[in-house]
């Protein structure tokens, strides 16, 4: 395995009267490809996001270690700051915040990509191009008012932009057609040539899996995870769904 | 109008055509301006015509910028013209836009590096039928009072768009009545603000629906902060005979302190049956989602609020259409975002390269 990027340790977490995830131990190495996958309810998406630091998750035991750091009592934005990257798979809209505004402000925060404001244009132009999407974009307002696509699609555009050294992708393909599922791949796979950056993906859905080289496997049922392995466990699922891996369990539920 | 040697207070003006309890302070606003004798000018005055356009800040407003401005300016755009140069109005400036015309007014002072008692500007535009009408209003100059009354009235068919920008320190005092009097004539609103400090914001607008099938939609968004004073009216005036006209007024304000007073008097006149009137607001501090996702994305909660007002810097520099508005509000947004977020937004936005009108 690569260097340690990520490492979860005896995680347990939930809402305030609702436990979740159970235990969770999960590593994933510098420039890796990870899926995460489970039926719904399973617990996926909420992983995804107490991995981010949202706060309407509390963990109650474990450890969250992102690149050499304890950073289980982080705030979101310093997890950021960080390298860690959650693609949302509803991205929030944010009304009173142009698109240029926001994409530029959140890039000035990291020394590493600092850049002038002319070069700055120009490479959201490019990826722009690269993602199919209007310049017009730039100038709305904040996710407001755009397609489930074109949502995800300026999720992508972030994640070009930002190069976190992980990348959470959260059913990223869920809700897409053909055609915005193929510029998702495509921005994924930028990504991943441009940034070497590790990948967690979490979906039910094999599609999104097609132009990716996996390293591992997870599967998660009722908040633990409770099998993994190699690329050719994502085959098996596809072939044999997660029923294999729904045995009751005697604590706990899904999200 | 009382006179105390060369200030006089414009008392209750900006009111709205239907009013609430005195003891709600909503009503209107009195201000305080100077008076300069002009006894004995000779001065150019706008044509008759004018006079019957109804203006946002009342006629005591209207009287007093007409005694105080120099010359009145005329501009009239020909019938079928598509006029490219915007027009920059002045004090006291009106405007003709004949039939099947289209022109670009545009609303703000000019940039000065002193700082001065009070601005004011007064324009009346008359848009006959057939014209599309594009407005847009920057008030950010450095100055400690601002009175911008602007009327307009539009024909059949008209297309008039407004974008507001209120972004100026001290008082800011704004008031705008559109008349929608031709058949099918539509308006556009959009107003954006920046309250600071002890800023104090009083806007006024008024939705006259007079014509057949027309359509409004007003829409009022800002970011209130520190122990600043906001009142907005707005009102919607569905006469008699604008049967199948529809009229919209939404607001979004953004509070970012509890030291802010904000109040909103939405209201919707109807004298017709077969209309539609709606309102709607969202008043507060930035959804629990949203600042989640700011965060998740590298900003802390101070950095998510500034957002918030560099975006309103943004889209007015994005909007300005001359060199002059951009140099007024770069000063504002320097004075407001520090002198590197206001070169940031004017290199980032390509303004620095844009031709210079």
């Amino acid at each position: 395995m690569q260097h340690q990027l990520l490492r979860v340790q005896g995680l347990c977490a939930g809402t305030e009267d609702k436990p979740i995830l159970h235990n969770i131990d999960l590593t994933v190495g510098a420039g890796e490809t990870h899926v995460l996958m489970g039926p719904n309810g399973a617990g996926k998406s909420t992983l995804g996001h107490v991995i981010m630091g949202d706060p309407a998750y509390m963990v109650s035991t474990g450890s969250i270690e992102f690149d050499g750091t304890d950073v289980t009592d982080e705030a979101a934005d310093k997890r950021s700051l960080a390298g860690i990257f959650l693609s949302y798979q509803a991205p929030v809209e944010v009304p009173g915040v142009p698109l240029y505004s926001y994409l530029r402000t959140i890039t000035q925060k990291r020394p590493e990509l600092k850049m002038t404001a002319r070069k700055f244009r120009a490479r959201v132009g490019e990826m722009a191009e690269q993602l199919d999407m209007d310049s017009s974009f730039l100038t709305r307002e904040l996710n407001v008012g755009f397609s489930g696509g074109e949502k995800k699609k300026i999720e992508m555009l972030q994640l070009l932009l930002l190069k976190p050294k992980l990348a959470i992708m959260d059913e990223t393909d869920s809700g897409l057609d053909v055609d915005a599922l193929s510029v998702v791949s495509r921005g994924i796979e930028a990504y991943r040539a441009e940034c070497d950056g590790a990948l967690l993906v979490i979906t039910h859905n094999t599609r999104i899996l097609e132009r990716l080289t996996v390293d591992r496997t997870h599967v998660m049922v009722q908040g633990r995870l409770v099998a993994e392995g190699p690329a050719s466990l994502i085959d098996d699922i596809d072939a044999h769904g997660f029923e294999q891996f729904e045995h009751p369990q005697a604590n706990g539920s899904g999200e | 109008m009382s006179v105390n040697d060369e200030r006089i207070a414009l008392e209750r003006v900006n009111t709205p055509p239907a009013q609430t309890w005195n003891y709600l302070r909503t009503n209107d606003i009195t201000l305080t301006v100077p008076a300069h004798s002009r006894k004995g000018d000779v001065f150019f005055a706008l044509p008759r015509l004018f006079e019957q356009v109804e203006c946002g800040m009342g006629p005591k407003v209207t009287e007093w910028v007409e005694s105080q401005a120099a010359d009145a300016h005329y501009v009239e755009v020909r019938a079928g013209v598509q006029r490219a140069e915007p027009i920059i109005a002045e004090d006291d400036t009106g405007v003709m836009v004949r039939a099947g015309a289209e022109a670009t007014i545009v609303i703000g002072a000019s940039p000065t590096e002193e700082a001065l008692d009070t601005s004011a500007s007064l324009v009346r535009i008359i848009a006959e039928r057939d014209t599309t009408v594009h407005v847009l209003e920057f008030v950010a100059e450095n100055a400690d009072q601002h009175v911008h009354s602007v009327g307009i009235t539009a024909g059949a068919n008209a297309r008039i768009d407004v974008r507001q920008f209120f972004l100026a320190a001290g008082t800011t005092a704004a008031g705008l009545t559109v008349a929608l009097d031709g058949d099918h004539a539509r308006l556009d609103l959009s107003c954006r603000y920046l309250g600071r400090e002890h800023d104090v914001l009083d806007i006024n607008h008024v939705v006259r629906q007079r014509g057949r099938q027309t359509r409004a939609n007003v829409r009022e968004s800002g970011v209130l902060d520190g122990h600043a004073r906001k009142a907005l009216r707005a009102t919607i005036d569905l006469i008699h005979g604008s049967s199948g006209s529809e009229g919209a007024e939404l607001e979004s304000v953004l509070v970012l302190s509890d030291d802010v007073t904000n109040k909103t008097m939405p209201v919707i006149l109807c004298d017709e049956d077969d209309v539609a009137g709606n309102h709607g607001a969202s008043i507060g501090s930035i959804a629990p989602e949203q600042i989640q996702y700011l965060r998740d994305r590298g900003l802390s909660l101070e950095e998510a609020e500034a957002l918030y007002q560099r975006a309103l810097f943004d889209e007015a520099l994005i909007a300005a259409p001359t060199a002059g508005i951009r140099h007024t509000v770069l000063a504002r947004a320097t004075a407001v975002l520090g002198a590197d977020v206001a070169n940031d937004l004017v290199a980032g936005l390509g303004l620095d390269e844009a031709k210079e009108v």
